[in-house]
């Protein structure tokens, strides 16, 4: 008696990446993306979790966003709506990208440095996996996949946020600000999908600083990355008088916003409500150009700087020899 | 007899001390090689040279390929247990299965789920929560399922109790060895394994002090235990150890006749635990002197 079985969800689903796994090293690459997902759970659930908040957010408050009775109709001007809830936007996706950068640098310190101290990297390299593509697989979560899909579920919170939002709204249980407008949704978006890509390769020295770190500590690898620049820049002025160093950290973390002009666009992109005067992120879309982010030569000197990290990860991983 | 591990004037020093110090050896295909010393005899480290996990000096040739620098290669048809403590406690059973199906080619996930339907772990667990017995299990069934052709385990039942320690090497010998596969086991507790290999290696303060098939030992060395009377005669036959037990003393020959031996006493193949202790105890009397 043959019955043919169905075909689940759960089956469809991978058949639908099978692509993805049909060449064996795409297949090994894409388990090892997988393993780091297993091992470190954060990655995809602090990013839940705070859209989960978010929603909720949006469902208990109370009158967080109460106007001014005095300047009614200001407010409900549509131009002005538009750039509130543009804002509204921008500002929510603020705690995602937050957690991200916590939970991101907790993962890069930790992803070579807890295999050697619990020796687990002795079953992982009893397997034929490359240290290349070990490195290069925590690489790419930390650099692409965490980011992108970061960004996919602040997206995904903002338009629940408004929907919830605004049903409350429609039922007169919170103010009607947030008003659906898609060309001020997708320049929205996409000025921080921009903003993303740019922050990507800006930050990546750090990204293969904490990686280096994570593979070179025999111990205590939070107290190496934190007490050692604070260390250095308070020598450095003690016994020099120079601030070379915290200049460097501070420019390599704001740095690359300077050549985007953003002050003179965001000055430009301001809009008035009455008194008050708010930024209009779709403005400030058509004035921001990120062309000077790829022409700075520090950018790329950064990425250089990172390639030379992650190699020595790579090498660290696959001829130091921690005896046991 | 082709072989599967050559070794050449293997040298290796951490620090000050010398782990290996000129270490030559040649394991072939389908044999089961015992690599026996005391704790801090250079095993580990010639077992890291041979998987590529550390630096040293010396000509090493695992199937054909220089461990340091193929090493990638290498791990496709070599397979190896460091410990039996290195399964990482966060992973689950499946995803261990999962992993190694994912990035092993050679790897039989339902030879693995044959072995692990016989035990009691669960799919769902994770290593954390198995006890140490069971974690052996595990990465015995994960390693088992691979169609590797040199396995290597190092100290594999080290803290297990008796029941696992007899259940990992029967499961090694009756379902994974064959003529075709090639086992090297290090180990310190000599006796329980005496009967798994085919070969065997002392090491000892990073030098081989004996290296020979198990049929070879019978032909080479006989222990003898003496008849009272008769202990002078047998000490002009320069055993290389002598001990005594119980009032009875024992001794063990390199390379005499049965037959000039036989009028002393009573002749037997010394055990390789006898020959082990022997071996080490002559060695540390020699450097001695």
């Amino acid at each position: 008696m043959s019955t043919p079985t169905a075909v689940t969800w759960k089956e469809r689903v991978p058949a639908a990446f099978a692509w993805l796994t049909r060449h064996p090293s795409a297949r090994a690459f894409h388990t090892l993306l997988r393993r780091e997902f297993w091992e470190y759970r954060s990655l995809w659930m602090a990013p839940l979790t705070v859209g989960v908040l978010l929603v909720l957010s949006a469902l208990l408050t109370h009158g967080a966003m109460q106007i001014d009775a005095s300047e009614p109709s200001e407010w409900l001007d549509p131009h002005v709506k538009r750039s509130v809830f543009a804002l509204a936007w921008w500002g929510l996706t603020i705690p995602h990208y937050v957690v991200m950068i916590l939970v991101l640098s907790f993962y890069l310190l930790d992803c070579l440095y807890a295999e050697r101290k619990d020796r687990s990297i002795l079953f992982w390299k009893s397997l034929p996996v490359s240290d290349g593509a070990t490195v290069g697989a925590k690489l790419c979560v930390a650099g692409l996949i965490v980011p992108l899909e970061t960004f996919l579920v602040a997206l995904i919170t903002n338009v629940l946020f408004t929907i919830v939002w605004d049903l409350r709204a429609v039922i007169g249980h919170a103010p009607e600000l947030l008003v659906w407008d898609t060309v001020a949704f997708l320049k929205t978006q996409t000025l921080m999908f921009m903003g993303l890509m740019i922050s990507i390769l800006w930050y990546a020295p750090f990204l293969g600083a904490l990686l280096l770190a994570s593979a070179w500590a025999r111990r205590n690898v939070y107290l190496w990355v934190t007490l050692v620049p604070l260390l250095t820049i308070i020598v450095e002025r003690i016994a020099f008088g120079t601030h070379y160093i915290a200049n460097l950290l501070h420019y390599r973390s704001v740095g690359i916003w300077g050549s985007l002009h953003l002050e003179t666009a965001v000055f430009g992109s301001f809009t008035s409500v009455g008194q008050a005067t708010v930024v209009s992120i779709p403005a400030l879309y058509d004035r921001v150009h990120i062309g000077p982010a790829f022409t700075n030569i520090d950018l790329w000197l950064g990425l250089i700087f990172t390639a030379a990290c992650v190699y020595a990860a790579v090498w660290l991983r696959r001829y130091r020899d921690d005896s046991y | 007899m082709t072989a599967v591990i050559e070794a050449r004037g293997l040298k290796k020093s951490y620090n000050n001390s010398q782990a290996l110090q000129d270490v030559s050896f040649t394991v072939g295909t389908g044999r089961i090689v015992g690599l026996i010393g005391p704790n801090g005899a250079g095993k580990t480290t010639a077992l890291k040279a041979i998987l590529g996990l550390t630096q040293f000096q010396g000509d090493l040739k695992v199937l054909g390929l220089d461990p340091r620098s193929r090493r990638d290669e290498l791990m496709r048809d070599v397979s190896f247990i460091a410990d039996v403590a290195v399964l990482p406690r966060w992973l689950r059973v499946s995803q261990a299965l999962e992993f190694v199906a994912g990035v092993h080619p050679k790897f039989d996930r339902a030879r693995a789920m044959e072995f692990l339907r016989r035990t009691d772990i669960r799919m769902r667990s994770r290593v954390r929560e198995l006890s140490k017995g069971m974690v052996t299990q595990l990465h015995l069934a994960l390693i088992l399922a691979i169609d590797a052709r040199l396995l290597v385990l190092d100290e594999p039942t080290l803290g297990l109790d008796l029941l696992y320690r007899r259940q990992f090497y029967d499961t090694l010998l009756n379902d994974y060895f064959d003529k075709e596969r090639t086992i090297l086991v290090t180990t310190h507790q000599v006796e329980e394994v005496e009967n798994l290999f085919t070969d065997v290696i002392f090491i000892n303060r990073g030098r081989i002090v004996l290296d020979a098939s198990v049929e070879g030992l019978a032909e080479r060395y006989v222990q003898l235990t003496v008849t009272p009377d008769n202990a002078a005669r047998a000490r002009e036959l320069q055993p290389f150890y002598e001990h005594e037990t119980f009032g009875r003393l024992v001794m063990i020959f390199e390379g005499r006749p049965a037959a000039e031996l036989a009028p002393l006493g009573e002749l037997r193949t010394p055990s390789i635990a006898d020959l082990f202790v022997a071996r080490m105890a002559g060695n540390t009397r020699t450097e001695a002197a």
